[in-house]
């Protein structure tokens, strides 16, 4: 068993988003520093006081806009992480390592983008001219073929789901109807108040078959930011700390971006197993102890591969898992409470992870009885990450 | 008594009329009969192989069923206007439907009833009576009127070998159904042309395996050092850590290992909806790649497919290897179904029994052989530019290479000594070149008491459905 020895000495104080729409009327670089003061409000520091950053390779806002937007005199600590939605959690995780290093006090985790109204990553790799390098390579062995999306990537996988495990379209529509009827509750979220049924999903138009329209998430214009620091800061500040418990990152096995389709078996996410092995190992936890869980939700049919991968249920009985409501509200493990990225807003997960921190808050549209340690995942089918925030005690 | 009812009534005056005996001009032969094979990709041993033929059912080499038709045809020369004949009902009919401006023709129905299989040296006749003439009739085509000719094929010594229900429909260019209106709602698709698909990214690691592709081989990276074959490319060896990165030649077998229907978004390039496979080859690697010929509801795992290639990009910049250079795409249908080499008995099939699903790749090539090795000399089967002349997209099969390869893939499935007893089809939309043909078919009766069997074939393309038909057979019992 190896620990990670940051584990537990960092905490989220601080989360702040902008609106999420459909078009958001102003610059990348706006929305990311509306996101960034607004977590910095919420913790009740200065954004000047803030020292380090960490985001995404894929955002567009480089460290020096948000140095110079936010009037910060000197950072000591700004990181990348590579692999689109797989990074959320992996921002928090090297927030925690710097500050519980003395690299930085104040780490600022942000993504913001007009994923709707600018480029729309659901349009795919179209139009992009062929280049040499090695991502570009490997995007070619599916993209001459019409696979260009995550969608048409993550289809494959679905097939052989269902090929494999008996998972039927149904069984990816009861992630959808959980996701929209939690999403009905929070004003904040694209799908307030609009719930959906499981004969609402079956007859949304395909997308790639086997998936429909209602089984995957949003397209979303706006902000996030998380603000983390070590826990003895965070006694000084406003709102209750939501410990970092546990952050992992993980690839594994001839890993591709969402389309590792040469795994001797493709049905699971092993990259998510060496998250969830890391997870379970440094927070001392195990499956019952968690009440809710924010798993990563772009398209439905790896919502069942998480719950296996983290040992909810054994492989291929997720379907089974998750046949009597046990992932809505009331349920054994109500998941994205907020809505998920199908019903509140697709940030790249980091509006889930600030799911996460409402939950130990306790201050959700849709808060669980009991959620002392909250479960949050990145993206699925790429390299990932994840992370255990619980109440501090 | 108007127009169109005198055209009938002096047309329908020729019902029951018969024309001379059309003599063929050359007997049987086994050379004929070794073209009409390599045509149909048929290669049944009692039609070629002497030796075989003589061990079986037939006792010595016959001609397939398909081919009875085919004999007395009057060949090239009766393509020129002089070369016309014209002293038989059918065209009497036509001369009289033309001159009212019924110009269009197209072949509607063919059921060939065989009385036995014809044999090399042996001299065919036959004999046409015009058998019905049809009211006018309002078709997608245009108005027009279906003739209705059977003709009866004997030996010159005058034995019955078959006979040829046939029918045409006479129509007025211009007055079918109108082309359905652009729906102005509905945006329009993107130009599905290939070379508008993404261009790979051809790099130092990957150069050789779209080396080979342009070359029509399907290479797979393998190890120098430790033989591994694995895909993607790596310019390192996992295995044994070697940077000594060759290929392999695949066979370009393989079977579906999943599968997905790409509906939206639409990109040039792509007719959607696409369906694209994830292929398990059989060195081991999987690949994703375009699956050809098959629909939605025909996809299963598991699937045998077998690899044929899309030249899809022509070069950007002369003499570019790399990405700008010219582009081939693998991409895979089911595995052709192979010939049964012995006969099954009856007892053996049961009804509703399915055939295995057959693509078949239509080029101009086989369009052009098929029609030549039935001795269709008609222009709008060998001659593109006629073919467009006349209104047509391109060059088409002509209907015995249709009903010969439904032949043969009937009797590919059941073996070589099967007894075809009639073949009858319904034509539907035309194969153009590029467009590939997926057979379907299924056993519809069985008399194990008899050994009588029927199975009814579909081929289908793009445009629509090819041919219905049914293949009447006699198995051993
Ligand atoms: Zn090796």
């Amino acid at each position: 068993m190896t620990k990670h020895t940051y584990a537990g000495k960092a905490a989220i104080v601080g989360i702040g988003a902008t609106e999420f729409s459909k078009s958001s009327g102003r610059s990348e670089l706006q929305l990311a520093l509306e996101a960034c003061v607004a977590a910095c409000e919420d913790a009740g520091i200065e954004p000047s006081q803030v020292n380090g950053l960490s985001t995404f390779t894929m955002e567009t806002n480089p460290e020096s806009e948000i140095l110079r937007g936010l009037g910060i005199p000197e950072l000591t600590h700004f990181s990348r992480i590579h692999f689109g939605g797989g990074a959320p959690c992996a921002t928090v995780q090297y927030a925690a390592m710097a500050v519980a290093s003395g690299v930085a006090d104040y780490v600022l985790c942000y993504r913001a983008f007009n994923e709707r109204s600018g480029r729309r990553f659901g349009a795919g790799v179209q139009g992009r001219p062929a280049g040499v390098t090695a991502e570009e390579a490997q995007f070619s062995w599916t993209s001459s073929y019409g696979l260009l999306t995550p969608a048409s990537w993550v289809a494959m996988f679905a097939t052989r789901m269902m090929y494999e495990y008996g998972v039927t379209s149904e069984d990816f529509g009861r992630v959808a109807v959980a996701d929209r009827r939690h999403a009905a509750n929070n004003p904040a979220a694209h799908f307030y108040e609009q719930p959906i049924t499981l004969e609402d999903h079956q007859k949304s138009r395909w997308i790639v078959e086997p998936l429909h329209l209602l089984d995957c998430c949003q397209e979303t214009d706006g902000g996030q930011a998380m603000l983390v620091t070590t826990v003895e800061r965070a006694r000084d500040l406003k709102q209750p700390a939501a410990i970092v418990e546990a952050a992992a990152q993980g690839m594994a096995d001839d890993q591709h971006m969402m389309r590792s389709f040469n795994r001797d078996s493709i049905v699971g996410l092993p990259e998510m197993g060496t998250c969830a092995r890391q997870i379970w190992e440094t927070s001392g936890l195990a499956p019952n102890d968690i009440k809710t869980a924010v798993l990563y939700d772009h398209f439905t049919p790896f919502v069942l591969a998480q719950l296996e991968e983290f040992g909810f249920c054994k492989p291929g009985e997720a379907k089974d898992f998750i046949a009597d409501g046990a992932i809505e509200m009331g349920g054994r493990l109500p998941v994205n409470t907020h809505g998920g990225q199908l019903g509140e807003a697709y940030l790249h997960g980091m509006n889930g992870v600030a799911e996460g921190v409402r939950q130990v808050r306790g201050t959700s549209v849709n808060q669980v009885d009991g959620a002392e340690h909250v479960l949050v995942t990145g993206g699925t089918g790429v390299p990932t990450s994840a992370l255990m925030l619980g109440v501090a005690r | 008594m108007d127009v169109s009812e005198d055209l009938l009534s002096r047309a329908r005056a020729l019902v029951g009329s018969q024309g001379q005996p059309l003599v063929a001009r050359h007997a049987v032969g086994t050379a004929a009969i070794a073209d009409w094979c390599d045509a149909m990709g048929d290669d049944n041993p009692c039609y070629t192989d002497p030796e075989y033929a003589a061990k079986s059912v037939h006792g010595g080499i016959v001609a397939p069923a398909a081919t009875l038709d085919i004999w007395v045809r009057p060949g090239l020369p009766a393509q020129s206007p002089s070369g016309r004949r014209g002293d038989d009902p059918q065209s009497k009919v036509i001369a009289l439907l033309e001159a009212e401006g019924f110009v269009g023709v197209v072949a509607v129905n063919s059921e060939l009833e065989i009385e036995r299989y014809l044999r090399p040296g042996e001299v065919l006749q036959g004999v046409q009576v015009l058998e019905d003439v049809s009211e006018e009739k309002q078709t997608g085509l245009g108005t027009g009127h279906f003739l209705t000719t059977r003709t009866r094929y004997s030996t010159t010594d005058g034995e019955h070998v078959g006979d040829l229900l046939f029918r045409i429909l006479k129509f007025k260019p211009g007055t079918g159904s109108a082309p359905k209106g652009e729906d102005s709602d509905t945006p329009k698709p993107p130009p599905s042309d290939p070379s508008m698909r993404p261009r790979p990214a051809i790099n130092r690691d990957n150069q050789a395996l779209w080396d080979g592709y342009r070359r029509h081989e399907l290479r797979v990276p393998q190890c120098r050092s430790c033989k591994r074959v694995f895909f993607p490319s790596s310019p390192r060896c996992a295995e044994c850590g070697s940077f000594d990165m060759g290929y392999l030649v695949a066979s370009g077998k393989g079977a579906l290992y999943s599968h997905v229907v790409v509906n939206y978004p639409q990109v040039p390039g792509f007719a959607y909806p696409i369906p694209v496979g994830l292929i398990e080859l059989e060195e081991g690697p999987r690949m994703v790649a375009d699956l050809v010929g098959v629909t939605r509801e025909q996809l299963a795992i598991g699937m045998p497919l077998e690899v044929e290639w899309l030249d899809s990009h022509p070069a950007l910049e002369p003499g570019a290897t790399d990405s700008q250079g010219p582009i081939t795409l693998p991409r895979f249908r089911p595995a052709t179904p192979q010939r049964r080499p012995e006969t099954r008995r009856a007892a053996e099939v049961s009804e509703g029994e399915q055939l295995p699903i057959w693509v078949l790749p239509v080029t101009p090539t086989r369009i052009t052989a098929g029609a030549l090795s039935t001795r269709d000399f008609q222009d709008v089967h060998h001659d593109r530019d006629l073919a467009h002349k006349k209104g047509s997209a391109d060059i088409f099969f002509n209907i015995n290479t249709s009903i010969g390869l439904m032949e043969r893939y009937v009797t590919d499935w059941l073996g070589p000594e099967v007894l075809v007893r009639a073949l009858r089809v319904k034509l539907g939309a035309p194969a153009y070149p590029y467009n590939p043909l997926t057979f379907t078919g299924s056993v519809t009766s069985i008399d194990t008491g008899s050994g009588r069997a029927v199975v009814e074939v579909t081929a289908k393309n793009k445009l629509g459905s090819h041919i219905n038909g049914t293949v009447e057979v006699e198995l051993p019992r």
